[in-house]
């Protein structure tokens, strides 16, 4: 082959591979489902892979939404995550208690607990009542 | 060496027997698109993006660097669209589109043009921009964060990780046969075992690699892996299951196995596979990486000139 014939056919695979990479980008689903297929949750003790679809599934362990989450009223549809409703205030303090911000016949209980204790005691008890799943830290926690 | 047949050489006009570099680099390419479009079956279109943006910004990286340098133009010899190519199968199919950039910067502009093109680097260009980026944005790189929004019909989790974290209790979902037809995350093209075989198996056929790098490679990997093994089979995964996943079959055949990075007589090459493969297991069993491929690969690219100068020396070779 000519190497001015190759070097055309270089350049005209170069415009269409670029178009088509940069059409997939623009176009190709996000491949984001409404409800999370697996999750990983980044914290400092290490990344923890919670496999969401298996909790929920009816073909997996068949929990509720409402098992893990929670939410004022009580309406699976309208989920949304931790941080939408528990959002810090903007000055950067934490509040000492629940009733900073909530009235007292909005919650039951008044102890502060942060994410994680909330995550540990959601996870771990839950493992523990069942017989079944990761308790201890290296078990879910990788680096 | 005394046996050597020496070579006759008649006199001019010469005949060329049509051979080229880019002969070479089109044929590496065409051997690694089995995986390459078994990976876009798996992970669909944001592969096919990943992929083509990849290839596409390699070779206009190249343009850049040879009209910036004022050198002839050196697209069509392919080696652009190669590294382009084999960057593009080490990426998760979700990786966002200035990470493909990224990576194909450093690979062509900082692994392999500023040592003056094809020929002068002395690493595995394509190893440079996944290494670089991989200490840059190592959460990009976290196969199991990268997937999560994948759905397979097979464990979900990267078996290397599962493998470091979890013991071999875990891996029993992981067969030798499920980990070569590709039934793992990881790589859009590093998971099916079977084609990266049969396209290294192609190019040794046809001379375009080296079997002793390759075969020594996967020795290096199955003997560490087997000692670790043996030494304490709860917490190390066995020779077959090394072999198969991760970045290994890619590496054995399309990574080690670049000419430039690589030495070229026979006991070099043979201690430089060995080496790739032995340290790639050391950093996968007790290295904080949860894949050690390209890091084993690029430390034992620093020894090739070393390398090259066990008797008799490598004929030609400038370090």
């Amino acid at each position: 082959m000519a190497p001015n014939k190759e070097l055309k056919l270089t350049y005209g695979a170069v415009v269409v591979l670029l178009i088509i990479g940069v059409l997939g980008y623009a176009v190709a689903p996000a491949n984001q489902s409404e409800e999370p297929i697996r999750m990983v949750f980044d914290v400092v003790a290490g990344k923890v892979l919670f496999d969401h679809k298996t909790h929920a599934s009816d073909a997996g362990y068949a929990l509720s939404c409402m098992d893990c989450h929670h939410h004022p009223s009580d309406d699976e549809s309208a989920l949304v995550a931790c941080g939408d409703c528990h959002n810090l205030p903007v000055d950067g303090t934490f509040p000492q208690s629940c009733a900073d911000c909530h009235e007292p016949d909005e919650i039951e209980d008044t102890e502060m607990l942060k994410r994680g204790d909330a995550f540990h005691i959601q996870c771990i008890n839950c493992h523990q009542d069942y017989g079944a799943g990761p308790v201890e830290c290296n078990e879910c926690h990788y680096l | 060496m005394f046996e050597q047949k020496k070579f006759i050489v008649s006199h001019a006009p010469f005949w060329h027997n049509g051979s080229s570099v880019a002969e070479r680099n089109y044929n590496i390419i065409v051997a690694a698109l089995p995986a390459a479009l078994f990976g876009l079956t798996q992970y669909g279109a944001q592969a096919l993006a990943v992929l083509c943006l990849s290839v596409s910004s390699a070779m206009i990286w190249e343009l850049i660097a040879n009209r910036a340098t004022k050198r002839p133009e050196t697209l069509g010899d392919g080696n652009a669209a190669l590294i382009g190519l084999l960057f593009g199968m080490l990426l998760p199919a979700a990786s966002p589109w200035w990470l493909v950039i990224t990576g194909t910067f450093v690979a062509v502009i900082v692994g392999k043009q500023i040592f003056g093109g094809i020929g002068g680097n002395p690493f595995n260009p394509a190893l440079i921009g996944y290494g670089i980026l991989l200490i840059s944005w190592p959460n990009r790189f976290d196969f199991n964060a990268a997937l999560v929004n994948f759905e397979f019909g097979f464990d979900t989790a990267f078996p290397l990780w599962v493998a470091k974290y979890f013991g071999t209790a875990e891996l029993d979902t992981f067969t030798a046969w499920n980990l070569l037809s590709g039934q793992q995350i990881g790589g859009i093209g590093s998971t099916f075992g079977l084609g990266l075989i049969a396209g290294g198996i192609y190019l040794i056929v046809r001379g375009f690699i080296r079997w002793e790098i390759s075969l020594s490679y996967l020795a290096g990997i199955f003997v560490t892996a087997f000692l670790f093994n043996i030494a304490n089979p709860d917490q190390y995964a066995g020779p077959f299951f090394h072999m198969f996943t991760g970045f290994t079959l890619l590496a054995a055949f399309f990574l080690a196995t670049d000419d430039a990075s690589s030495p070229v007589n026979f006991i070099p090459m043979l201690i430089y596979g060995a080496g790739c493969g032995m340290l790639t297991i050391l950093i996968r069993n007790i290295g904080v990486y949860v894949e050690g491929t390209a890091f084993a690969i690029i430390v034992m690219n620093c020894a090739n000139p070393l390398l090259d100068r066990i008797r008799p020396k490598a004929v030609g070779k400038v370090v």
